[in-house]
């Protein structure tokens, strides 16, 4: 399953790495297009800058926890992703009836399979924090401070209970987690995909 | 019964069942179809949280360099209206002065006897502006350039600059000194021939450097005409001076 990544995946390195010289170099040259979409459907440049930087950062996360490799060029992807958030945000601001204003631009299947990864671990993530914070105040803590300090024998001295009670407690914070997400609607529409 | 199904899924990701647990675990995983599914949502979860929450200073961090980027270069189209004042040009004035002696000073220490290059006069103020409103970024970014004498990307903040405040002589002059550096002498006249004609206090500045401009190039004749119209009140009136003595 090693893929060669693509040229441009030194955007995602500096994503991870908080490169302002080479993410200044995105804002640059990739942004430009972006901007006039957004612009050209409804929105205005600070919109135009939400979506951008949303993106950047869902970009950032999935390459944090699942090593994201690029195989398309960086431009393409991210565009594609832009403009679908953008059109996701009109939809949920009730601009049903815009007409799309668009340049035909042709996508890859390549294209096409990385940005609906993205989505989709988009709406994973996001599905995940709101599920979150449906949990009761103690198991947000014992779950934040299970995953902060890693150390279970730390986890529990800073709880201040014993080794075996924060162990049984965090796999059952996670399992009504588990049960919230799974009973989700969202959830299935993910499952769907 | 619950509680335990989620005990066994933590242990199994944690490595502590033994090998006949993972074996009956990993049948269960198979058969059992509603296990398998909380068991996917459960790792998916952790390694979630996990990322989530090791990483929440760090994506912080990330976001205040996005955030500032996207105002720079997405929003600055659109800051041209915001009021932004330069108000160093009294500090600015001291430092000239200040530069001036020590130009004069470097003329008797080493400057004798050898037809002049643009090097020996060519020694420029550090940038310091102070600008008021929100374009920090591309601020800092220009003086950290310039005073370490990369011009090209002083040249490059500095448009981006000067797109923003099209009348802020400052940011002109020291764009034009960026060009003179990067030998674009016509860019440059342009720029010190438009300082030069309006009334700021930068004015006889921008005509000094027009000189240096012609010095660069070596057309003597040019310069020498250029620097005999620096006043004698003027502050570059001494390195003025003290050039057209040596190209005399």
């Amino acid at each position: 399953m090693e893929q060669k990544p693509h040229e441009d995946q030194l955007y995602i390195e500096a994503l991870l790495k908080n490169d302002s010289k080479v993410l200044s170099e995105i804002y640059k040259s990739f942004t430009r297009k972006i901007v006039s979409f957004v612009k050209n459907n409804n929105g205005n440049s600070d919109d135009a800058q939400d979506i951008i930087q949303e993106t950047l950062v869902t970009i950032y996360h999935q390459a944090k926890e699942k090593n994201l490799v690029l195989t398309c060029p960086f431009d393409a992807y991210f565009f594609l992703l832009c403009k679908r958030k953008w059109l996701n945000e009109l939809k949920k601001r009730g601009h049903n009836r815009v007409t799309i204003v668009e340049e035909i631009t042709s996508v890859t299947e390549e294209q096409e399979s990385m940005a609906e990864e993205t989505e989709i671990f988009e709406l994973q993530h996001q599905l995940f924090e709101s599920k979150f914070k449906e949990l009761g105040k103690k198991c947000q803590e014992m779950l934040n401070a299970a995953f902060k300090i890693k150390s279970m024998e730390e986890v529990a001295k800073f709880l201040g209970v014993s080794y075996g009670y924060a162990r049984k407690s965090k796999s059952e914070c996670m399992g009504k987690l588990t049960q919230l997400v799974k009973n989700s609607k969202e959830y299935l529409h993910i499952k769907a995909q | 019964m619950q509680k335990e199904k989620y005990i066994r899924f933590d242990r199994y990701l944690n490595n502590e069942l033994s090998e006949g647990e993972i074996n009956s675990f990993e049948e269960q995983l198979k058969s059992d179809a509603d296990f398998k599914e909380d068991f996917e949502i459960y790792s998916a979860l952790e390694s979630s949280l996990r990322s989530k929450f090791e990483n929440e200073e760090e994506a912080l961090v990330l976001r205040k360099t996005l955030s500032d980027l996207g105002s720079h270069y997405i929003k600055q189209g659109e800051n041209d209206k915001k009021e932004t004042k330069v108000i160093s040009l009294f500090r600015f004035r001291n430092l000239m002065i200040a530069a001036s002696i020590a130009l004069l000073i470097g003329f008797f220490l080493f400057n004798n006897g050898r037809s002049p290059v643009y090097d020996d006069f060519a020694q420029h103020n550090s940038l310091e502006l102070a600008v008021r409103g929100d374009n920090n970024e591309a601020v800092s970014k220009a003086e950290a350039a310039f005073n370490s004498k990369n011009y090209e990307e002083a040249l490059k903040q500095l448009t981006i600059l000067s797109n923003n405040y099209p009348n802020d002589t400052e940011i002109s002059l020291y764009l034009g000194i960026s060009q003179l550096e990067l030998n674009n002498y016509a860019e440059a006249e342009t720029i010190f021939n438009a300082i030069s004609g309006g009334n700021s206090a930068l004015a006889t500045k921008a005509v000094w450097y027009k000189a240096l401009t012609f010095l660069k190039q070596k057309k003597l004749e040019e310069c020498k005409e250029i620097l005999k119209t620096i006043p004698e009140s003027a502050e570059e009136y001494p390195q003025a001076k003290s050039l057209l003595k040596k190209l005399s």
